[in-house]
């Protein structure tokens, strides 16, 4: 079975037809080519697939691409507004929180989610925000700096 | 007088950028990753993201069984389904191909890319599909019907070695000597039997530890064409050359024919250097279908079917004088080498070269044994060996230690080894500041408080040291090439620099590195220097990412390569300015004798004039650079491994839970030789990363199988590692010092710093509960019953309790030949 699905990806209005079951991570991947969300395990583990659905991290692994229908769903593609990096994604380069990048669209997700959730989350909390996604390389130590340095900027930022 | 490559690339040294002069690799390392901004917006492609019109995907069929006989496969159930375009079996494979590692026996190459007559692992590849989605291919391989039949399974190292045991490769010819063997190895020198017979202290002790698997987030796959009698295959691999030849080998067609481009890679750690039925089996259908082919492999798919840490068994005798100072060893490493050999045979040698460092050992008689079993392949894995050595002989330390009464620390600085030392089997060091990165850990966690922890209490503090080979000369996954790294640098009069590296980028970084190197050298900006790298058409040999060769031979390559073209334009500017080649610098997009206005141009002018000169001719260089080593070093097990050894030393702070049995990892130190840090963020990175993967092998990770060798927990949700809630705080101390060897005094970072991490949390958990746990991983709940067994019997010492007898009926070695 297949429906027409209406929503907003990326702040643009989608229209489309959608087979009933297929996941939204297939979904964005195959059917939207955005292939920013990596498919890691593909059983809600790993966090790599992690979307914001209307402002919230989502492992898009366990979401029916159907279920987006009349939401607003935000991917990694769509963190950069008008060729401007968002601070997470910056202070992620400057602190090297990433090597082989495959968790960090994920983990990208989950700070945004976070942020908007707790602007000003304590180290623990960060931890807690970004407990979801498994990354093998980092030993977590410079995202959770990169996380709480995001925090600081967009909070001037958001003063000035 | 065969010339050595120091005397063959002497000029070239001589015009390389003094350390004093440097910008990017000084102090500072204001320059960040050149591949990250493509990773934080999604933009990086990984082998999943390569999207070729018209792709078909491949899905493969295993087995349920861990060892039986195929009798038949049927797929006709299979075939009937709309869209499904084609299937392979082992006879679609030439006859003979197999894939592995014959360095030392050519029977080693035991891998067929199909099986044909028999699997030998739960998982093990028996057919394979293709078809026009990938939902229709997963339906197709539920649909393909195999008949097998059973045979023993044997999950047991010391069960497979019994001269009567089922063969899984091949029959034992001997009814008294050792059967399954891939592969065994000794080691010997000095006079042990002396030393042990004059010691005052002689000891025995066991210890086990488990099977991990490297768990990339990324998992393996792979896309295949074939256009013009040629195939392209984008892949999750680590070595891009080494790829290239196991699948021209295994569809026995020149290697000519066969181009293999490395895209992005989501982390290797080991596990993606093994070539894979996922990269044969879409080549095939590629060529049958004449589309594209993609099969990317499923987590459970991961767990089972590509490569894990070897368990090892451990019987380690000791020899030490009153006074602390090690006379000799005696040990015996069992290793469960799973269903094959490939990357997995080096690991043999390497468990006893582990063993002999990072302290004084003069006298010693090693055997490493690797059986066959049924479980799955055991390969290479970040920190080769290292890991597991590091965990039974740093544990084995702490116990001679307090035997004799003396501090943990103490022995090991009595014992540790000191620049410029050569070992008795031939290890040539350099730099080394192995004393200073144990004294640093020391003073980090307060070492000389650590009575106020009273043993038993709950907490503690736990220390450890390892060293490990920076640049392994030998590869692991032998292919009939010099194990080499090469580079071509070409400067362009535009105002910028090309660098093509055939190193491998799997996440660590080595293309920073890379460029960095480029950049420094010409006084150029990271963003003037263009990298191509990984691609066996356009960018030159390179042996793989594997025995932290990478920034150290790769970069020596690199530095060779920008060195030879640097030599060429200064030596043109020299003739010109009537100077020497040494008295131009180049700094800031300039080239210029210091002090001299009139002998001052730009980068492009440079560039520009000698190729003016030259009839067009472009600056460009070559370099290359392999360990000058002993190429017998797996037969005779002698000679030197690397050019360069790092060290490193740990300290842990736990809290245990007496009640639950859970370790909390408090605090964490690691102190590391990596010679000059070339970016301090990306040192730091390694070494956390380091501490995770060190913190996952002592405390959390296992694959555990049922008595069919049936994995129970192939799931990130069932097979856990540390997640950002369980990770301490981590400091790192370099404790540098300018190699000599190494590419601007750089040794390795990244796979030596796992090796300390799991003995510093043991030892550390061993204070706080009184027990000496000598078995890995220590879970709660393997802890929460040594705490109960303690209670109701007194008992100190937990696991490898079936190794004394074990060891004690192991069968003898086969002669050698």
């Amino acid at each position: 079975m297949k429906r027409i699905i209406n929503f907003k990806l990326n702040g643009e209005d989608v229209e489309v037809l959608t087979p009933d079951n297929i996941t939204m991570c297939d979904f964005l991947r195959k059917n939207m080519h955005l292939t920013g969300t990596k498919r890691g395990c593909e059983e809600g583990e790993c966090g790599a697939c992690t979307i914001l659905l209307d402002g919230a991290a989502i492992d898009s692994c366990l979401m029916l691409a159907v279920e987006a229908d009349g939401h607003e769903v935000v991917t990694i593609e769509g963190v950069m507004k008008d060729g401007v990096l968002h601070p997470v994604q910056k202070e992620f380069i400057d602190k090297w929180a990433l090597q082989c990048g495959f968790c960090t669209p994920g983990m990208i997700m989950s700070a945004l989610s976070l942020l908007h959730e707790n602007p000003h989350p304590t180290e623990q909390e960060i931890r807690d925000g970004i407990a979801g996604n498994l990354c093998r390389c980092t030993g977590y130590t410079k995202i959770v700096e990169a996380i709480d340095s995001a925090a600081k900027i967009m909070e001037r930022e958001a003063r000035s | 007088m065969v010339m050595k490559a120091k005397e063959y690339y002497a000029d070239i040294t001589s015009v390389y950028k003094k350390p004093e002069d440097y910008e990017l690799a000084g102090k500072g390392n204001a320059y960040v990753r050149v591949d990250a901004e493509a990773k934080v917006t999604g933009r990086a492609i990984y082998t999943d993201d390569v999207y070729l019109p018209g792709t078909y995907y491949c899905k493969l069929v295993h087995s349920p069984y861990a060892h039986a006989l195929i009798k038949s496969i049927d797929f006709t159930e299979a075939l009937k389904l709309p869209g499904v375009k084609g299937v392979l079996t082992g006879k679609d494979f030439p006859e003979g191909h197999n894939l592995g590692n014959p360095e030392a026996f050519k029977e080693l190459a035991d891998k067929e890319p199909l099986c044909r007559k028999k699997v030998r692992m739960e998982g093990d590849e028996v057919a394979a599909v293709c078809a026009v989605t990938e939902e229709i291919a997963t339906e197709a391989a539920r649909l393909v019907k195999v008949e097998y039949e059973p045979l023993p399974v044997i999950l047991d190292p010391f069960d497979a070695m019994k001269p009567d045991a089922e063969p899984i490769h091949y029959p034992n010819p001997s009814k008294e000597t050792a059967s399954n063997l891939s592969i065994f190895t000794t080691m010997k020198a000095g006079d042990p039997d002396k030393a042990f017979a004059e010691a005052y202290y002689t000891d025995k002790h066991y210890y086990k530890t488990q099977e991990m698997v490297h768990s990339a987030i990324e998992p393996h796959g792979a896309i295949a064409k074939y256009e013009n009698g040629e195939w392209t295959v984008w892949t999750t691999t680590q070595g891009a050359y080494v790829s290239r030849y196991w699948i021209a080998w295994g569809l026995g067609v020149p290697e000519s024919q066969v181009r293999l481009i490395k895209p992005m890679v989501g982390g290797g750690f080991g596990g993606k250097l093994d070539v894979f039925a996922h990269e044969l089996c879409p080549c095939k259908f590629a060529q049958m279908t004449g589309h594209p082919v993609k099969c990317i492999l499923k987590r459970d798919e991961v767990f089972k079917c590509t490569r894990t840490r070897h368990p090892i068994s451990f019987e380690i005798e000791s020899a030490f004088t009153k006074e602390g100072k090690l006379l000799a060893k005696r040990c015996k490493h069992i290793l469960d080498g799973g269903a094959y050999g490939g990357s997995g045979i080096a690991a043999n040698t390497l468990s006893l070269i582990c063993a002999t460092f990072p302290y004084k050992v003069e006298n010693i008689d090693m055997t490493a044994r690797r059986p066959y079993t049924n479980h799955p392949a055991s390969g290479a894995m970040r920190g080769y060996s290292a890991c597991q050595v590091h965990f039974a002989h740093e544990i084995h330390m702490d116990e001679v230690a307090n035997a004799l009464h003396i501090d943990p620390l103490e022995l090991r600085r009595k014992n540790e080894i000191t620049p410029y030392y050569t070992g008795p089997t031939g290890l040539e060091f350099t730099s080394c500041k192995f004393d200073e990165c144990l004294v640093a850990c020391a003073d980090a966690i307060d070492w000389k408080h650590r009575d106020k922890y009273p043993v038993g209490s709950g907490e503690a503090v736990g220390l450890s040291g390892s060293g490990f080979m920076s640049g392994t000369g030998f590869p692991v996954l032998v292919t009939p090439h010099y194990c080499s790294s090469s580079t071509i640098v070409r400067l362009n009069r535009e105002g910028y620099a090309v660098v093509f590296t055939g190193a491998n980028d799997i996440g660590q970084g080595c293309d920073t590195v890379m460029t960095m190197i480029v950049a420094e050298e010409l006084g150029l900006r990271m963003d003037e220097v263009k990298l191509v790298n990984s691609d066996t058409t356009t960018t030159p040999w390179d042996a793989g990412s594997f025995g932290s060769r990478v920034t150290f031979l790769g970069g020596n390559a690199c530095r060779r390569a920008v060195g030879d073209a640097k030599l060429k334009l200064l030596t043109h500017w020299a003739q010109e300015w009537n100077c020497k080649p040494q008295d131009i610098k180049m700094k800031d997009h300039r080239v210029f004798v210091e002090g001299d206005a009139e002998k001052n141009i730009s980068y492009n002018e440079a560039c520009f004039g000698y190729e003016e000169k030259n009839f067009g001719r472009c600056v460009a260089g070559v370099g290359s650079f392999a360990h000058e080593g002993d190429k017998d070093v797996y037969v005779k097990n002698v000679g030197n491994y690397a050019t360069a050894y790092s060290f490193s030393a740990s300290a842990a702070k736990v809290k245990v839970d007496m009640e639950t049995g859970q370790v909390e990892l408090e605090d964490f130190v690691f102190g590391h030789d990596c010679g000059r840090p070339l970016n301090i963020r990306a040192v730091e990175g390694q070494i956390e990363g380091s501490v995770l993967l060190g913190f996952g092998f002592s405390c959390f990770e296992e694959c555990v199988y049922n008595k069919d060798g049936k994995h129970m927990n192939p799931s990130f949700r069932d097979y856990r590692f540390p997640t950002a809630l369980d990770m301490p705080h981590i400091k790192t101390i370099v404790c540098s010092e300018y190699d000599p060897e190494g590419p601007m005094g750089a040794k390795e970072a990244g796979e030596g710093s796992t090796a300390p991490v799991g003995s510093a949390i043991g030892n550390a958990v061993n204070y706080a509960t009184g027990f000496v746990m000598k078995e890995l991983p220590i879970t709660p709940e393997r802890l929460w019953r040594a705490i109960k067994e303690h209670q109701r019997t007194g008992k100190t010492e937990f696991g490898a309790e079936d190794l004394p007898k074990k060891f004690a009926e192991m069968p003898p070695l086969p002669k050698r030949d």
